[in-house]
Order: C-alpha cells, then structure tokens, then sequence
C-alpha cells in the first residue's frame, strides 16, 4: 500500500477505499464551499478538508467530533437542506448537498451555550425535574426555555414531504449483518435450498474486512462473489433490522434504495419481513472509554480511524497517542504508521492507561496514568466491544457478562428461529467467524425447511481487559452528555436500579440508543455499587427500534381509498365542490346550495346518491331477517312496496336507517346510510352466520353496482316520464313508498323506488353503475326545458331539515336509543323479538331521556352552530342543537336538537349558548318537520 | 316521450379512467392502448361478473368444484373463482352476463336447492397485472406471500392490498407469464388502479388496454 500523503488531509488510494477519485463533488458546509468525492460519508470528505467539529453537544454545548465514525456516531449529526438529524458520519456525500451544524447559536465555532459548561455542577441530573417543578403556572414558560435547547434540527413547514415506500418481504432466512459471519450464514442458507435476505448497514458487504488489511481484503472479495452468484439472496445494504416480532415478523427500513418513482427518489423504505428464521449477525460495536476529555475532538475509536484511512482515504491527525487493549488497536497503530503518523502507543495490557485529554476544539495532550503527558492531535481508544445484542433481546434472550472477554454473550434462551452467527457468540479468525456463520446459515435454513442443521463450530471468548473507566470522569453518553459523575450522583441519591438510572439521568436514551454507552454505563453502575459481576447489574432493555426511524418511514406511502361515483367527471366538469364523506368524494353544491334548493322546491333537481348502501337480499326467509334487524315490522310488505326503517343494536342505540324495498317473491333490496353500508353488511351477516344459519337468506352488497340518483321536485315525474319506459309513473299506479324495475333511458334493469327525503315528489333511480354516466347526462338533457339542475350534499341536509328527516350520527350519537329519536312511531315492542328489543323495552317505561325535538330560533336570522348547548342558569346543560341551517324556503333559521323531557313541549322556549357565549331563545315546535308535516308534497 | 333528444346510444364506461386512445367497444368505453412493457396492467372490467351463492354441500357445489381459495379456467374463456365457502365468482366474456346468469340459475333449478345468481358486472373493478415483476409490485401494496409454494396458479385470496379490501387471483397467461386478477368494489376501482401503476413504477410498468 502506498504511504505517500496528498494536499490536505486526502491520502493516495488505499487498497479497500470506497471513494472514487474521478468523480469529485462540491458541497457547502456551515456555509463554505468543500469538495469530496463520490463514495466519501460528508464527514470523510470534511475531514479531509481539515474540519474537526461538527456539532455541540446536547446539554454542555462542547465542541463534537468524529468518534465512531459510523452512523450512530454522536457528534456528526447534522442538517442537510431540509432532512434534519443526518448521520454525517454515514450519509454519502452529494453533488451540492447544504450542509449545517444543528441547534448551535451564534455559530459553530461559538455557541453561547457553552458558557454551561461553567454552571456544570448545577446541571447534574435531575437538574429539570428538581429546578423547573414549580411553580406550575410556570410550565409553559419553562416548555419555552427549555424547547430553544431541544436537540435537533429543523424541518420547515413546507418542506417538501419526501417519497416513502414500504414494502413486504416473504423469506426463508433473513440475516442481520453483512459482515464475514453474516455474508456466510447467508450463502450457506441459500446453498441449503433456502430464500435469503441478507441486510447490512453499510453501504457495502463486508464489515469490518472492509477497512482491513491485505487478507481481510482477499476474504472479503471471496466473501462477496459467493454471495453474488446465489440468486436467491436479495442484498440490502444501508438498510438495518430495526426489529425482530413475534414469529419472525421484522422490520428493516432500507435507506435511499436509490430507486425513483415517478420522479420521486425513495428516500426510506419499510420492509416488513416474515422470516422462517432470522439469523443475528450484528457483530461488535466498539465501545468508547470513559476518562476526563474524552468527548474532544480527535478523540476517536480505533475503528473510526481504520474506517476514515482505509475507506475514505483520509489522515484523521498528524500525531497520534493509541491507547490499545486489542489487536484492532494494534493494527490501527500499524496503519497510522503506514501514512506516516506519528504515533505513541499506550498499551493498556501492560497496565498503561490514560488519565485525561486535554484541549479546545482539537485534543492537544494526553495526560497517562503515571504522569507523563504526550502532546498530540489525535487519541485512538482500542479499549473493547459492546456486544451488538438488541436483536436477541427482542427474540427473548437477555445477555450474560462475561468478565474474561470483557463483553456480554448471547444464552441459550434464544427462540428456536433465531440464530446466532459470528463475533456475538466469540472470537475468532476469519476463517473461524466465516466457518461459524455458515453452521448458523445452514441450521437457520433447516428450521425455515430447507437442508439439515449443522452443528456450529465452537468459537473462542478470547480474555479481554476490563477496561471501561480511568481513574478521571468522562462523557459516557455521548447523544445526551451524561457524565460518569452523574451516574455516581444518581447512585448516592438513591437510584440503584440501572432502569431507574438510564430514566433519571437519561444515559442510552439519545439517538445512539445505548450501542456506544450501555456497557459503560454497567460498568459504572457496578463500580458505584462496588460490585465486580455486572450481571448483578443487569443491562437496560433492549426494545425497536434497533436505529432511529424516520416518522415517513413508518407512515409510508399514503395508500388511503377514495371511492368515486360513475357521474364524478359530469361533477368536476360542472364545478360541484368536492365533499369528503369517509371514503367517498360528494359534490357537497355546485355553487349556491340555497339556490338549489329552490330550484327543487319550485321544479326539479337531482343529487347523486351513489354511496347509498345497498344490499341485495334473497331468500324466503328475508322477511325474518328484517324483522330481527329493523325496530318495525316486515312481515306484510308487498311486492312493489318500501318501508321506511330504523336499525338498532343490541343496547337499543339508533344503528342506521334506510328503506328496503320487495323486488320479487323472495327478493328484496335494502339500503343503508351511506357511512353504515359495511357495518349493516357484517350486522346481517353476524345474525345469519352466528345466529341463524337455518334461515334461507342470501345477502349480496351491491352498494357500488348500481349509480343511484334522486330526481326531486314537483316536476321529477315530467321529468322521468320522458326517459322511463316500463313503468306507468301516475300517482295511483306508483304511489309514494314503491318500488318499480324499469328501463331508464334505454337501459334496462334499472329499479326506481318513490321516497321522499327531501320533503318533495321524488324517485330514487337506480341504475347499473357502468351506465350511471349515460343516464345522468340522459336525465339533464331531458329536463332541460324544466330548469332542472344538479343539487348537492348540502341542499340535500337543508330540505330534510326543512322536512324534520334526522341523520343518524348527525342528529343522533352513541347513547340514543330509539325512543329518545322520535322513533316510537315505527319502534314495535308486540314484536316476538328483534336487535334491541330488550333496551328498547326499559327505555319505554321510563321517562327521563332527552327528545329529538325541531326549534326555531326566536330570532330567525341567527343559526346556532350544531352542537350549540341548550342550558339552564349558568352550569345547566340540558340539551344541544344537533342540526341547524337557514332555510330558503321559509326564510329563517331551523334546527333540530335533543332537549330534557320537560322541555320537549311544543311551545317551550329553551335556551341556546352560542360558541360567543351569546344566549338565544329557541321555540320548541310540535313535530321534527319545519315545513309540509303532512307530507303533502311527497305524494302528489 | 317528449322533450329534447336524450342520449342516443348508452355508453358503458369503467370507474377507471381509460388512457388514450379510446374507443367504444361492444358499448364500453375502453383503451386501446398496446404495451410490450414486460410489467402492464390492464383494466378489464367490462368483463362480465356472475356470482353465485349456494349450499357448500349441496348440488351446485356438486357440480362446481372450484373450492375456496383457487379458480379454475372453464370451456368459453370462463374462470370460476371459489370466492367464499358456498360462493363463486364467474368472470367470462364481455355482453354475456345474462346468458351466464341464465345457464347458473338453470344448473340446478330442479334441484330444490336456494342458489342465488346475481351479476356484478357493474359492481365490481377488475385489472389484470401481468409480467415477472408482478410479485415485486404487489409486495408493496400487499403482505400476502407471492411465493410459487403459498400462492400457485390459480391461487385465490381475499386481501387488503393498498388499504383496500380486494380479491386476488393468479392467474398466468398461456404461456407460463406471471399474471394475477384483481377485483374491488367498482367505486375503488381508480384507487386499486392507481396503487398498481404507483407500486409498478419502479418496475416500469405501463398500463395496457383490455385484449378486443
């Protein structure tokens, strides 16, 4: 390998870098131009441009560098144009990507907020709870202050919402790690026969080989062509496991796939994973050391100094102190040396240790153990591993210390379809790691049905220093600056517990999510309890997820039904305003709801009733049905005749209305509100498959089979006359409440029934929904010499207001029953029994419910809002206005509302809050009707 | 009648919106847009709809096999789903809904078994996606398994795909091209629609007008 060094901190190529230096990139940091190259992470290229800091940490505001190196890095956390919280150390540079520091004030180079580094030891956990407590009043002042030093970056409010995609993954085997174990477990899996996900966090195959020496390489490329050439495995890199479900449900969110749609970059996917096993490969974290100044700048991991040198290229110091436990320290030490590092190894295997570093923005000198102090720019900590466990724990395990290898270790609690493969369950050499991942590749395809299980190869626990905290105080987590000494502190205050100490001074609880800190934080909590096995100490929980998620990962793409009637395009060619109503899109008016309005009282209009819920029934049996679902009785309904009825569920409540109409000797059509179309479906379906399965009834939805209009008005029969043939429209021959099949504007097998929602001479039409477009436009270019016109959703609310016709869940909610709704007219307790029969009954003997009553306003220029309260002196409530417009027709304000008993006196004046707190007098009426009680006008 | 003229000839037209060129074929208004694309999706509504409900033990169900979950591609280009226990969904040429529901009723009509056969041609949507990247498309609307072993040819499953209750059937072309059935209620057609040609794009897909 070549040791010449280039301009800046840019090296010449190294054997594994991942950069190519044909094609450069420039891109603004903190509001400078830098230049790197493609393959760099924004932290490689910064570092190769001389940066040491690139943000302030969460509460003392310190300068913060590289530590890791990886995407969990603490300190490279940074704003990228828009997307807030960017791993820097991670993310792939970006030809013009804006690159800044997140939440520093002034700048980075100065932040204010550093000055409570001086008010340290009033900062001590528990500071908040114990300083902002009271007074309470002061609490949203507090949320104010505080909220200003919330961590993070920003989103602007139209930021542009980026393309998320979710997708489902069936496999056999899914391996979590591409690292030498991982890549082995996986071709092993597929040579077994099996499917294989296999989902690495890296950009690249590999772990750690790929910043390794010459062998590490060849192993690597040997590693990688296997897996190539098995179709059968599905690689996804920079994508993790985030967690692992019962049954091996498991989620894994795959970033920037580098797929576009419809000229939309994906930027996150959530892959939802159903795995017959799940092979955790995860390997080793690196774990820091806790000593005085260990957050400085230029104090790094061992492996974050291999990744920057042998991936990116970069010389991450000039002068450099190593503080080893390990052979990754060691090789780190040769590879400094091999770019012409100067370097100072302190080897803690001879007892050496470190006591403090010391420096501003870039460490400056290393204070050691016995008193020397080396100055330098760069201190490499090689000080152990923290067992890369969660995944294990989700599948049930808990972990166990091992105080000969320094680190935890799976146990034999694990699920049978979860497997363990290479550094997690020991130590080894490559060979060893890739000989122990191909034993859990082939077991994990044997327990998902494929191949047989092969015994793995036992695997060394290779003793390890303990070495976790000098003799000084230092940051052990990074993300949330809690101290070595704020653990202490939470221990003398009596939080012995690790759980109640991760909770109070918040350790591992910042986006690194514990894999830097955990271990450290066990060690301290054991050292401050005095105690030596860690497993007295236990660790936190391990929970998903694994990395931090995108809040658009996980809401994914926006797949939300929309259901359009077959006239939607005569709609939004005629301007109807769109109404949403549940899933459905409405014309709510076509411009001048009270203008349609008269034209129906005065002519004839038609609204688009499609959403309607219908459901053909079948059967001699049927009228059992409907006597057991209605509260009035169906026994005698005639062919050609409708009813009108109410459904009530089993407490009695008003469930939903509609009109069932008799086709035939044992064919019926009912429809439903438009909202309880698939809730009155499974209602029949529950009665008749659980209840009744004797009964003879077959019930078919057909809500969107047929396009339904409502031709209203004095002039719909002129109207209908000119396209209907069949049907003899006369008053006498197709009286109110009946139903006809006919053939409307030459389609056949249309059935119109005569109702009267409105309030007016009206037939509802429906038409087989392929042709609902023709007969609508049909019906236009008939009538148009009779002024009729389009009225939408809310002319429709205005009339049956106007006709006292209450909406269920409008006028009605959870708690009326039937009589409550003015329902006693229909409701029929001789009946042998139906839904609600019960309630009903208890409710008829009583007399303190509140009455659906109609009010007027005394004032009838004022139109209550809906849910305006009918009250009593200051705090009585005794009712409320559930529904209220201004009506055209008779020129004043209308309302329908629910009031106490002893105010639903015809004549009784009641009195209405307004949402101003204005009171206004309403009138009780006699009936719900505003206009033609008698019904006159629907049966002319 | 009196009055203006009304529409002279009844055009029947999907809830999806047809993609130039359009035509009216057999009375529908469909595309006749052609896609070599090798991921396309085909609106084919306008193909007639019969389903039956009968007794799971009965006569009909004697005579119809297609049991709960698979279909079965019948004489007359006619595939028969087995859509519920004691249910079946017929789907069959375009226009011949009427005689399919006669011939249904007829089967078993002195049997003395309640069998019910109602056309939903208008009621329901259906699409056809076709092509090896099919399974990939779906994937991400759907969390069924697409896998040969779970869901063969053939196969039929009631699912939400794209938040939708649909009902799914694979069904490959002659020559072995993955290709599955997708019907909904008639008025999500668009959405499924849209779900489809949304999922597909990282595919390429390209939406092609029914085989006329």
């Amino acid at each position: 390998m070549s040791t010449a060094v280039t301009t800046g901190r840019r090296l010449a190529p190294q054997a594994g870098e991942v950069i190519d230096r044909r094609a450069p990139l420039s891109f603004r940091w903190d509001g400078k131009t830098y230049t790197g190259f493609v393959g760099d992470t924004i932290v490689s290229a910064l570092v190769a441009s001389g940066v040491d800091v690139f943000s302030r940490s969460f509460k003392y505001k310190r300068p913060r560098g590289v530590l890791s190196a990886t995407f969990h890095d603490p300190g490279c956390t940074v704003q990228v144009g828009d997307e807030p919280n960017v791993r820097a150390a991670h993310r792939r540079l970006a030809a013009g990507m804006e690159v800044s520091p997140e939440n520093v004030w002034p700048s980075l180079k100065f932040d204010v907020g550093a000055a409570n580094q001086l008010l340290g030891r009033f900062l001590s956990s528990g500071f908040y709870y114990k300083t902002f407590i009271k007074p309470q009043r002061l609490w949203p002042a507090y949320q104010q202050i505080l909220g200003r030093f919330a961590a993070g970056g920003v989103t602007a409010a139209d930021a542009e919402h980026g393309y998320f995609d979710k997708r489902y993954i069936h496999v056999d085997v899914c391996v979590a790690g591409g690292g030498p174990a991982g890549m082995a477990a996986a071709v092993a899996a597929a040579e077994s026969g099996a499917s294989v996900l296999l989902v690495d966090e890296e950009y690249e195959l590999g772990g750690h080989l790929r910043y390794g020496g010459d062998a590490d390489l060849a192993a690597l490329a040997e590693l990688r062509a296997e897996v190539a050439v098995h179709e059968s495995i599905e690689v996804m890199t920079n994508a993790a496991v985030t967690g692992r479900y019962d049954m091996n449900w498991i989620a894994v969110v795959q970033r920037q796939p580098g797929i576009s749609v419809q000229g939309h970059a994906i930027h996150e996917r959530l892959c939802k994973v159903r795995a017959g096993s799940l092979v955790v490969a995860a390997g080793l974290i690196e774990r820091p050391y806790v000593f005085a100044g260990n957050d400085l700048p230029g104090v790094m991991l061992s492996t974050a100094v291999r990744r920057l040198v042998n991936l990116h290229a970069v010389r991450p110091g000039d002068n450099a102190v190593v503080f080893t436990a390990n052979a990754d320290g060691d090789a780190c030490a040769q590879d400094l040396r091999r770019i012409g590092v100067g370097v100072t190894v302190v080897d803690a295997r001879t007892d050496a240790n470190i006591r403090r570093a010391e420096g501003g923005k870039r460490v400056k000198t290393v204070e050691l153990a016995d008193g020397r102090r080396v100055d330098c720019d760069l201190l490499v900590t090689a000080v152990g591993w923290t067992a890369a466990t969660p995944l294990l724990n989700m599948a049930g395990d808990r972990p166990q210390y091992d105080a000969t290898a320094a680190r935890f270790f799976p146990t034999d609690r694990l699920a049978a379809n979860v497997v363990v493969a290479g550094a997690l369950a020991g130590d080894g050499s490559t060979s060893e790691l890739v000989a122990h991942g191909a034993a859990a590749g082939a077991t994990a395809a044997a327990r998902a049905g494929h191949g047989s299980e092969v015994p793995a190869p036992a695997l060394a626990r290779v003793p390890h220093p303990e070495l976790y905290r000098s003799t000084t105080h230092g940051i052990v987590d990074f993300s949330e600056d809690v101290s070595s000494k704020d653990m202490f502190s939470a221990k003398k205050e009596g939080y012995d517990s690790i759980e109640l100490v991760k909770r109070y001074t918040t350790v591992t609880m910042g986006p690194s999510q514990g894999k830097l800190e955990s271990a450290n934080a066990v060690a301290i909590m054991a050292e401050a309890h005095g105690v030596s096995d860690f497993n007295e100490i236990g660790t936190t929980v391990w929970r998903p997820p694994y990395v931090p998620i995108t809040l658009g990962a996980l809401g994914g793409r926006g797949f939300e039904n929309t259901r359009f009637s077959p006239m939607q395009p005569w709609h939004e060619q005629h301007n109807a305003k769109p109404l949403v109503a549940g899933d459905w899109i409405r014309p709510e008016h076509y411009g001048d709801p009270a203008a349609e309005v008269a034209n129906v009282r005065r002519s004839v209009g038609i609204i688009d009733v499609t959403p309607l819920g219908k459901l053909d029934l079948r059967g001699p049996d049927v009228p059992k049905l409907l006597n057991l679902l209605y509260v009035n009785k169906w026994s005698r309904l005639p062919i050609g005749a409708v009813r009108y009825g109410v459904m009530c569920a089993e407490d009695g409540v008003v469930m939903d209305d509609g009109v069932t109409g008799r086709l035939g000797e044992n064919h019926y059509i009912m429809t439903t509100t438009s909202s309880g179309a698939a809730t009155v479906w499974e209602w029949t379906e529950n009665w008749l498959q659980t209840e009744h399965p004797d009964w003879q009834i077959h019930v078919t939805p057909v809500t969107t089979g047929y396009a339904s209009m409502n031709v209203a008005g004095p002039k719909s029969r002129e109207l209908l006359g000119r396209v209907v043939s069949g049907v003899d429209l006369a008053n006498d021959a197709f009286p109110y409440m009946h139903v006809r099949t006919a053939t409307v504007a030459d389609i056949a097998g249309c059935f119109m029934w005569r109702i009267g929602f409105t309030g007016e001479l009206s037939y509802e039409i429906h038409v087989p929904a392929a042709y609902g477009l023709h007969v609508w436009e049909a019906l236009f270019d008939a009538g148009f010499d009779l002024g009729v016109v389009p009225f939408g959703v809310e002319a429709q609310r205005i009339m049956r207001l106007e006709k006292g016709h209450f909406i269920v869940a409008q006028d009605t909610d959870g708690l009326t029953l039937g009589f409550g709704a003015d329902l006693g007219w229909c409701i029929k307790l001789d009946k042998d029994d139906f839904a609600g029969k019960p309630e009903l009954v208890w409710q008829s003997r009583r007399d303190d419910y509140q009455r659906l009553v109609g009010m007027q306003p005394v004032d009838p220029t004022i139109v209550p809002a809906e849910a305006s309260q009918i009250v009593e002196g200051t705090k009585k409530i005794v009712g409320r206005v559930t529904s209220s417009r201004m009506s055209p027709t008779l020129g004043r304000s209308i309302c329908l509302g629910f009031v106490e008993p002893r105010l639903a006196t015809p004549g009784t004046i009641v009195t209405c809050q307004l949402p101003d707190r204005r009171r206004v007098p309403l009138k009780v009426i006699e009936g719900l009707a505003h206009f033609d009680p008698d019904g006159a006008r629907m049966r002319i | 009648m009196s009055g203006p003229p009304i529409a002279p000839i009844p055009v029947a037209r999907s809830p999806i919106v047809a993609t130039p060129p359009v035509e009216v074929v057999a009375g529908w208004e469909v595309s006749t847009h052609r896609s070599t694309a090798a991921l396309r999706v085909s609106d084919l509504t306008w193909l007639c709809k019969v389903a039956v409900k009968a007794d799971a033990n009965g006569a009909f169900t004697a005579r119809h096999p297609t049991t709960f979950g698979s279909a079965r591609r019948l004489p007359g280009d006619l595939i028969e789903i087995g859509s519920d226990p004691g249910g079946w969904l017929t789907i069959g040429p375009v226009g011949d809904a009427a005689a399919l529901v006669e011939r249904l009723t007829d089967e078993v009509a002195d049997a003395g078994e309640m069998v019910s056969v109602i056309d939903l041609t208008h009621g329901r949507a259906l699409l056809r996606l076709t092509g090896p990247d099919s399974v990939g498309a779906l994937a991400k609307l759907c969390a069924i398994d697409l896998a040969d072993a779970v869901t063969p040819n053939l196969a039929a499953f009631r699912s939400s795909v794209g938040s939708l209750v649909t009902d799914v059937v694979r069904d490959d072309l002659v020559d072995g091209t993955l290709s599955y059935l997708l019907h909904c209620e008639r008025s999500s057609g668009q959405h499924l629609f849209s779900c489809l040609v949304d999922a597909g794009a990282e595919y390429g897909i390209d939406i092609a007008g029914p085989p006329i």
